[in-house]
């Protein structure tokens, strides 16, 4: 008997610290207190970190004062890592109600079925009609007949160059280059060697992004066909970005390299040595790099890191032959994971964030995207006036309605056949593969892949 | 068994059943399943498919990075392991010495150990940086222009065996342990015999310490065939330069977790347990020739 008390005051003690450890559902002070209004709490998932989440917050909080119903509770996953997480929390039956995340990843995602299709709640809402977008941010979540996201924002990207920079080297500050032939040159006169190693240069075509594949488009080739498979090794086009990235590192046996070509070894080191992105150390910012292929954001960046830096922005010049194009990233979007507890509570938040105010006021989005100056998804809203009254982040918005937009293509695969594209690019500047071979096997990886995944969804229950 | 020990039992068992019920649900089932896996075409969300043995087959004859990787953690391990052995050998046989503030010369060697992996990795990102690091500093100090340590292809792993050494502390304490217990007899008789310091190291210290460095030995392989946090760190996650730290546990992630070919990283998994076990046994059965206990 006496054994039997012990054990059961054991077991109830057991108990007490277990339900005293319980995760409780509420946070907060403001959650409590929607909690006990009886609102739904919806767990919100996102991608952007640091300033960029802080604003985010700023319209959750909004959004959240504006209910009686709901309640959102964010939480900063950040970029690196939230495929991992999500997929965790997917297969384990507890996904967030909502995410934000890379267009690219959704689209892998997607094809894996982790996501819920969004066209059902849109149906017949104007304030999601695919004619409001720019067709490269639709297309991006448009897969298959099925709506996987919505856009928040749209990268666009263009050549941004270090006034100062140009000073130095006796090039006109307020002239960027117009043509390759132009960039390349500049970019010899703009590089600065001490021996063998790099000091200061003058535009690396991987810096600060490896954009193998957006080159590539700017070329004018194509990463697939109408079938979705990759046709990357036997396009003209796709070579000849290969070789142009490649020449910009100098091959040891050769006595003909381009006068703009570094060693490699010297270019790694170079690379690897650059301060944090987010920072005051950010090469283009410190005088590193003195032109570089960057985003709509840098408009809020450059301010904020580098107040003093003397900066300007044009459309990235266009391979010779080929039509004048932009390069316009895939978008950050919103999804709503497969699992999800409160779907409809999920869609009543992303219909509040992307619709006009009360009275016709600018939409929550827009303002979002205004607060870290990335180029609204929405041609109308690109268009307000406070974005293009800044002549800087005017000329990202103008170039996405002048010239032919290309974007990388919303494939299943798209994160393996970067990352694909992006080794071979490096095994090419390390002259461990030719442009021709580099492409050819990155084709037949991913054709191999696709086959691979082709298969298992036909063999799936 | 009287009633008495049936009742030691059930309470041994009781007491013992939260790690056995956390292994049972956490560690066994895990690595059984993950067996399964290897076996078939998974990712995670929808339900594995069998296909045999097509993972093994495509790894080894239709995937070069899994041969480079291989390649890449075989490397580190050969030069890592005796290199730290070495280091940590020599450590605790000068930390053996009895001179004054001992104990914080050895509290300083370990103190390395206990920095978390992350934090000594981004330590050394700086440390190893070529431009701006503090290695790079010294050397550009007395005119030496040096390499590009984890940004050169070359130099790339020959930098992740060095920075191993940061960590030799935990090795060093028990060999420390190990000094301790070499009978003071033997040293004693050594003298009589006359031997040198060297001859009393090469004929007692080392043949004392075998059962320690065997510890050491196999611990080391296991740690260095699962390398892993410190390249992810220093790389991104990349395995950079031209895949020359890319090794094979960073490989099985990136499979895994970013592809989403969790039976392609199990079947990865499985070998390196068949690699590490295979190694493992071969020290052991060899221990038997080289190993002394004492009172053999």
């Amino acid at each position: 008997m006496r054994t039997f008390l012990i054990w059961a005051a054991v077991i109830c003690c057991g108990a007490a610290v277990f339900a005293a450890l319980w995760p409780r559902q509420a946070v907060g002070d403001a959650e409590r207190k929607a909690l006990a209004e009886g609102r739904t709490i919806i767990q919100y998932w996102d991608r952007h970190q640091g300033h960029e989440y802080d604003m985010r917050l700023g319209f959750i909080d909004e959004f959240n004062r504006s209910q009686d119903k709901i309640y959102v509770r964010a939480i900063s996953v950040g970029y690196d890592g939230i495929m991992e997480k999500l997929l965790t929390a997917i297969a384990g039956s507890a996904p967030p109600d909502l995410c934000s995340l890379e267009s690219t990843m959704m689209a892998q995602l997607a094809s894996q079925g982790c996501l819920m299709p969004l066209e059902g709640f849109m149906a017949a809402d104007p304030e999601f009609a695919p004619a409001n977008y720019f067709p490269h941010a639709w297309e991006s979540v448009a897969i298959d007949g099925h709506v996987w996201g919505v856009p928040t924002t749209t990268d666009v990207y263009c050549l941004l160059w270090n006034k100062n920079a140009f000073r130095v080297a006796g090039l006109d500050p307020d002239r960027p280059p117009g043509t390759f032939d132009e960039l390349q040159e500049y970019a010899e006169k703009l590089t600065i060697r001490r021996g063998d190693t790099i000091e200061q240069a003058g535009f690396i075509p991987w810096q600060p992004w490896d954009m193998t594949a957006m080159w590539g488009l700017l070329f004018g080739g194509r990463l697939c066909d109408e079938n979705g498979l990759a046709v990357c090794g036997n396009d003209p086009a796709m070579v000849r970005m290969m070789e142009w990235q490649q020449s910009f590192a100098a091959d040891p046996n050769s006595a003909a390299n381009p006068p703009y070509a570094m060693d490699p070894e010297a270019m790694s080191s170079f690379t690897r040595s650059l301060g944090a992105y987010m920072s005051a150390n950010n090469p283009f910012y410190s005088g590193k790099v003195a032109m570089m292929p960057e985003g709509e954001w840098q408009v809020t960046f450059i301010p904020k890191y580098a107040p003093n830096l003397d900066w300007g922005v044009a459309p990235l010049p266009t391979p010779e032959g080929v039509e004048p194009m932009v390069m316009g990233w895939p978008c950050v979007v919103d999804c709503i994971p497969r699992g999800s507890r409160h779907p409809e509570a999920a869609w009543a938040y992303i219909k509040w964030f992307y619709s006009a105010r009360p009275g016709g006021g600018p939409s929550p989005a827009s303002d979002y995207c205004y607060a870290i100056h990335n180029v609204c998804p929405r041609k109308k809203d690109a268009l307000q006036e406070r974005f293009t009254s800044n002549p800087k982040f005017k000329v990202f918005v103008d170039v996405l309605f002048e010239r032919k937009v290309v974007s990388l293509p919303p494939m299943p695969l798209l994160q393996f056949y970067n990352d694909e594209l992006e080794r071979q690019r490096e095994r090419a500047v390390f002259r461990k593969t030719t442009p021709e071979a580099a492409l050819m096997e990155t084709q037949e990886k991913v054709n191999a892949e696709l086959e691979r995944q082709r298969r298992f969804v036909e063999r799936s229950p | 068994m009287t009633r008495h020990e049936r009742r030691d039992l059930r309470n041994g068992l009781l007491f013992a059943s939260p790690y056995i019920a956390g292994f049972l649900l956490f560690t066994l089932y895990p690595v059984a399943a993950s067996l399964y896996y290897s076996f078939c075409q998974y990712n995670v969300v929808r339900p594995p498919v069998w296909i045999g043995l097509e993972n093994y087959h495509t790894l080894f004859f239709d995937d070069p990075r899994f041969w480079k990787s291989l390649y890449n953690t075989l490397y580190f391990t050969a030069f890592s392991v005796p290199l730290g052995l070495a280091f940590s050998i020599g450590l605790a046989m000068l930390l053996n010495q009895k001179i004054r503030g001992m104990s914080v010369y050895r509290t300083v060697f370990f103190l390395p150990t206990i920095v978390p992996i992350v934090a000594s990795s981004v330590l050394w990102l700086w440390v190893l940086n070529p431009e701006s690091g503090l290695i790079n500093g010294m050397l550009r100090q007395i005119g030496i222009e040096g390499p590009g340590w984890i940004a050169s292809e070359h130099w790339a792993k020959p930098s992740l065996i060095l920075m191993s050494l940061w960590s030799v502390g935990g090795a060093m304490v028990i060999f420390l342990a190990g000094l301790a217990e070499v009978p003071q007899t033997l040293y004693e008789a050594a003298d009589i015999d006359g031997a040198s310091r060297l001859m009393k190291f090469r004929h007692v210290t080392l043949p004392m310490l075998t059962p320690t460095i065997l510890f050491n030995l196999v611990m080391g392989l296991i740690n260095s065939l699962q390398y892993f946090t410190q390249v992810y760190v220093m790389t991104g996650g990349k395995g950079t330069p031209v895949d020359s730290t890319m090794f094979y546990p960073l490989y099985l992630y990136r499979n895994s977790f970013y592809y989403l070919r969790m039976g392609y990283g199990s079947a990865m998994a499985w070998l390196l347990f068949l690699v590490i076990l295979s190694a493992t046994l071969a020290l052991l059965v060899s221990s038997k020739r080289w190993v002394h206990y004492h009172g053999e």
